[in-house]
């Protein structure tokens, strides 16, 4: 076997070309795990708000809370239902929520107008999702018109910020009295607020958008679902929350994922050519050199296999400033509008180890794919070569 | 030219005094030429020789042109060159001196005929003009009937002949060659040579020639030796 | 013979190299096209926004209704001339749940008074007056599910549940390519009915078309100051500016598309860059020739320059040539038809034509930059000692 040391030496001597080729590639890498990363965290964001022991309950048919309404009625059945935690003082573990989506000024430009979220809950919300956790501030008081802020709404929205408010409609200030974080899932681009204040102030009279219930343990759901759904008159649907939150993710993640599949291919395409323009210049530059190494006995096979893995090498460096590149994304949020609701939530590029090692792995499957002509080739040299001028 | 304007300026083509070369290695320096002096006649037919290193190609630079003087003067029909800028040398060159190297002179995607309309096009000649001239010097080497092949249509021999035809056809003073025949077999190198001396004898130009081959120092009229930077005889 | 002779010429010295090198700039160019082309027809439907209309909506949330005596009021307010109301239903179709299309209740005539984009023939619009559950679709998607006139269809509802029933009395057009065809739009009377009594006589949102479209902006205040007062408040805008705000909520993907834009460029840039920068070192020693008999760097340089760009150049033509037809009559129809409602039209516009192809030899005039600079700044005596 030809030592590796060769290959990478002579990469280094054709420095410049080295550089270029793997920059094209590492380019590839970039986007390709940029893509896939910004697709799990619009997942991990999404998805991240649902607990597996949670359950929610919307109207039948409706595909988001937004859509869907519920009469106040309906939840003191729906808290009887088997498998509903109960606290310490022996209340049903549930939270009747109002959501609703409001034009709010954004900060930074002219008068431009986005989408935010508010949902009207009850004080037994903090329980019923304990991911969250107040880290400024205190959450609304019930009756009043406070309000709590995620904390990837802060510096967005003209005020929007602890101590600051808002106009809900003319004379309706809202004051923002606290901010939220809940492990970076999409509450975080929420206003909470009292869920009677919301119910007043958005003509939900009786009504609640959706009731969102924590089961004894994520097993008792198949129960609580046949409960929910067996009297067809009331017309109820019950899903698990993270199944709620894959749904509402899933269309703009798949979107993105597509995007950026078909983003990929275009340029790797273009960077395999680049890696193949190259390997086969170095390979008729080293004609002479590789014309001895047959002379001195080494089989085609390993003359093959040496090209192979100086393609690999090459194209493994720039895979791997690729990735460095990439987890640089990780530190950046975007704020995309989430197609399933028309809110403006903050996404952020998840440095999922998978995505990183499989981009790493498709550099190295462009580079050995664009360098396997020219390794040929460099197999196919004779040892008179080592002879001629 | 007889006795009395033997060593006068009018009869001197090239002239080097006291000239010295060195080149940086790193921090090291190099002392190719030391303290040469040279004095070459119009008309002349010289031959450079001298083993590997001796500074036989450096010294044909300077002649050329193509490199300057570390210290000392480099005076070429009547023009001090040492102390031309790069720009002024080029132009200098193109005027006086025409090329003859070992391999590679030709461009790969130039026919012959375009490539012995090179240096005009340096003369912004217009192109009927260039074309006329051109097979003009490519008649002077017996190639007029291959003006529109490309080098690699050509035989080696065939090749510097195309070289040569290039290297007249601005009607320099001086051609200057860099083992011309080096890469020839005995029967082209002849030719080639034999081509050498016409343009010597028959148009005067003053031919300056390194060479390995014995042969081509025959036709020359005069040998000078090289020895680690020194002029032997 | 001359510089672009020589040029052209030393382009397909290593044919092997040339072709590969445009084929990978074929295969960019291609993708810029598509790419500069989803950004195009996504934002071209904003910029078709009338000019002289304005939109009203709930201020608090565009999911609340405004009442419908607003529109009645609206109507005698000074700079607007027709008034017509519309409201979002959002239905699906049982058959294939995952397709997106929008569902929206209005009042025929004035509808398609104000909304004049739309064109329908007489004799249907007669027909769907006059059934109150009749509806109208845009061909593309009457094409797409294949629907018929006088077709019964059965549509899922999200907002108010149940099964509802719609005829289809018409098929519309559009009087510009890049409006939506892909909507249903029914009788708001339908709906109204319908639905329990304390969410009657609500609308979603109000059009209006305004006498002079430099007021528009003027205007849309006046319609909210009208309404400042009432417990429910109004935002209004000129349709451009509702448009604009809704890219705004996508901007972070039209800027990413960006971001790709620049690294396909780099790309691009790198395997130019990358091929010229082969050939120049391999043409060292016939530089240096050319030095020798007289050829400035400058001359040099023209000479790298003049290859590169004729590089660029060939990389856009052919680009264009297999790129162009692609988009335009492959990619283009198959968008308009699968995802009408994003992208009611994808073509190449003549503006991306030209920007591909001065991109693309810009591109190779620069990448040949830097092997020009360096083949000039090598002495002549160092060019000829080089081998080949």
């Amino acid at each position: 076997m030809i030592p590796l040391s060769y290959n990478v030496r002579s990469l280094l001597v054709r420095k410049t070309t080295t550089v270029a080729t793997a920059l094209g590639i590492g380019l590839v890498v970039f986007v390709l795990a940029s893509a896939f990363m910004l697709g799990t965290g619009i997942t991990k964001t999404m998805v991240g708000a649902g607990n597996s022991s949670n359950a929610i309950v919307l109207r039948k048919g409706s595909d988001t809370e937004m859509a869907s309404s519920l009469e106040v009625s309906t939840l003191g059945m729906i808290g009887a239902a088997p498998g509903v935690k109960r606290s310490s003082a022996g209340t049903s573990l549930l939270s009747g929520e109002i959501v609703i989506v409001i034009a709010q000024d954004k900060l930074g430009t002219q008068g431009q107008v986005s989408n935010v979220l508010v949902r009207g809950v009850p004080p037994t919300a903090l329980e019923v999702r304990p991911e969250v956790h107040v880290v400024a501030g205190h959450p609304p008081r019930p009756g009043t018109d406070e309000v709590m802020i995620g904390k990837g709404l802060r510096g967005k929205y003209a005020g929007m910020d602890l101590e600051q408010s808002f106009d809900l409609k003319k004379n309706r200030p809202l004051k923002v009295v606290g901010v939220f974080e809940s492990g970076g899932s999409s509450f975080e681009s929420e206003v909470w607020c009292d869920v009677d204040t919301a119910r007043s102030s958005f003509g939900r009279d009786g009504l609640v958008s959706s009731v969102t219930v924590r089961l004894d343990s994520p097993s008792k759901f198949d129960a609580f679902k046949a409960t929910m759904e067996s009297d067809k008159r009331l017309g109820l649907e019950a899903l698990t929350e993270p199944a709620y939150y894959e749904k509402q993710s899933s269309g703009t993640s798949l979107f993105i994922k597509i995007m950026g599949g078909v983003i990929v291919f275009f340029l790797s395409g273009g960077a395999m050519i680049g890696a193949l323009i190259t390997m086969l210049a170095a390979v008729s530059q080293r004609q002479r050199e590789v014309g001895t190494l047959r002379a001195l006995g080494f089989s085609r096979f390993s003359i093959l296999t040496s090209f192979l893995l100086e393609s690999a090498v090459l194209s493994l460096a720039g895979g791997l400033l690729g990735i460095a590149c990439a987890l640089c994304m990780s530190f950046v949020k975007l704020s995309m509008m989430n197609f399933a609701t028309w809110q403006e939530v903050t996404f952020s590029f998840d440095p999922n180890p998978a995505v990183l090692v499989g981009s790493l792995v498709f550099g190295g499957f462009m580079g050995i794919l664009g360098g396997f002509y020219p390794a040929l080739r460099a197999a196919s040299v004779s040892p008179i070569e080592a002879m001629r001028d | 030219m007889g006795d009395a304007e033997k060593g006068s300026s009018k009869g001197t083509m090239i002239s080097l005094e006291k000239v010295r070369k060195s080149f940086m290695r790193g921090k090291e320096q190099l002392d190719v030429l030391g303290g040469l002096d040279l004095t070459i006649e119009e008309g002349s037919f010289e031959a450079l020789m001298g083993p590997s290193g001796s500074g036989k190609s450096t010294l044909l630079n300077l002649i050329a042109g193509l490199d300057q003087p570390t210290s000392g003067k480099v005076i070429i029909n009547g023009s001090d060159i040492g102390s031309m800028s790069e720009g002024q040398r080029a132009g200098w060159r193109a005027a006086n001196i025409g090329f003859v190297f070992q391999t590679y002179n030709l461009m790969p995607v130039l026919t012959a005929v375009e490539n012995v309309e090179l240096p005009l096009l340096l003369a912004k000649l217009p192109a009927a003009e260039r074309r006329k001239r051109a097979e003009i010097a490519l008649r002077a080497v017996g190639l007029e009937d291959r003006g529109g092949h490309l080098p690699s249509q050509l035989s080696g021999g065939q090749e510097q002949r195309v070289t040569i035809a290039r290297a007249i056809v601005t009607d320099p003073k001086i051609i200057v060659a860099d083992e011309p025949t080096g890469d020839l077999d005995r029967h082209s190198a002849d030719e080639i040579l034999k081509l050498l001396e016409k343009l010597n004898t028959e148009f005067g130009k003053t031919i300056v020639m390194v060479t390995h081959d014995p042969a081509a120092a025959d036709r020359a009229k005069t040998v000078h030796r090289l020895d680690k930077g020194v002029l032997a005889n | 013979m001359g510089l672009v002779t020589i040029a052209v010429r030393n382009v397909w010295r290593n044919k092997l190299r040339t072709v590969l090198t445009l084929s990978a700039v074929t295969v960019l160019v291609i993708f810029f096209l598509l790419l500069r082309t989803v950004i195009w027809s996504w934002t071209a439907s904003a910029e078709q926004g009338a000019r002289d209309r304005i939109g009203t909506r709930h201020k608090v949330s565009f999911i609340m209704q405004l009442p419908r005596r607003y529109v009645e009021e609206m109507r005698s307010i000074p700079g607007i001339k027709q008034v017509a109301h519309a409201s979002w239903f959002g239905a699906k179709d049982p058959n294939h749940t995952d397709d997106f299309f929008g569902t929206i209740a209005v009042e025929p005539k004035e509808f398609l008074e104000v909304y004049d984009e739309i064109k329908l023939p007489k004799d249907q619009f007669e027909t769907w007056q006059q059934d109150r559950q009749g509806a109208i679709v845009g061909d593309v998607l009457a094409k797409k599910r294949g629907w018929k006139l006088g077709q019964k269809i059965v549509l899922q509802g999200t907002i108010y549940p149940g099964n509802w029933e719609y005829h289809i009395s018409g098929i519309y057009t559009a009087n510009s390519p890049t409006v939506d065809r892909s909507t249903l739009y029914f009788q708001y009377k339908y709906l109204d009915e319908s639905r329990p009594q304390r969410l009657q006589d609500q609308v979603g949102w109000v059009m209006a078309r305004v006498d002079d479209p430099g007021r528009a902006a003027e205007i849309a205040k006046a319609v909210d100051k009208k309404f400042e007062d009432r417990d429910i408040q109004t935002l209004s805008m000129s349709e451009r500016a509702l448009q604009a705000s809704f890219l705004g909520m996508v901007s972070a993907i039209l800027r990413l598309i960006d971001v790709v834009s620049v690294v396909m460029v780099l790309i691009m840039g790198l395997i130019l860059g990358n091929t010229i920068a082969m050939g120049v070192r391999e043409r060292t020693h016939e530089y240096g020739v050319l030095r020798a008999i007289g050829f400035l760097p400058k001359h040099i340089v023209m000479f790298i320059l003049s290859e590169g760009l004729v590089l660029g150049m060939l990389g856009g033509i052919i680009g264009l040539a297999i790129g162009y037809p692609f988009v335009q009559k492959g990619m283009g129809p198959a968008m308009e038809e699968n995802l009408g409602a994003f992208f009611a039209f994808f073509r190449v516009t003549p503006e991306l034509v030209v920007t591909s192809f001065f991109l693309a030899a810009a591109l190779g005039l620069i990448a040949a930059i830097i092997p020009a600079r360096n083949a000039a700044k090598l002495e002549v005596v160092s060019a000829l000692r080089r081998v080949g």
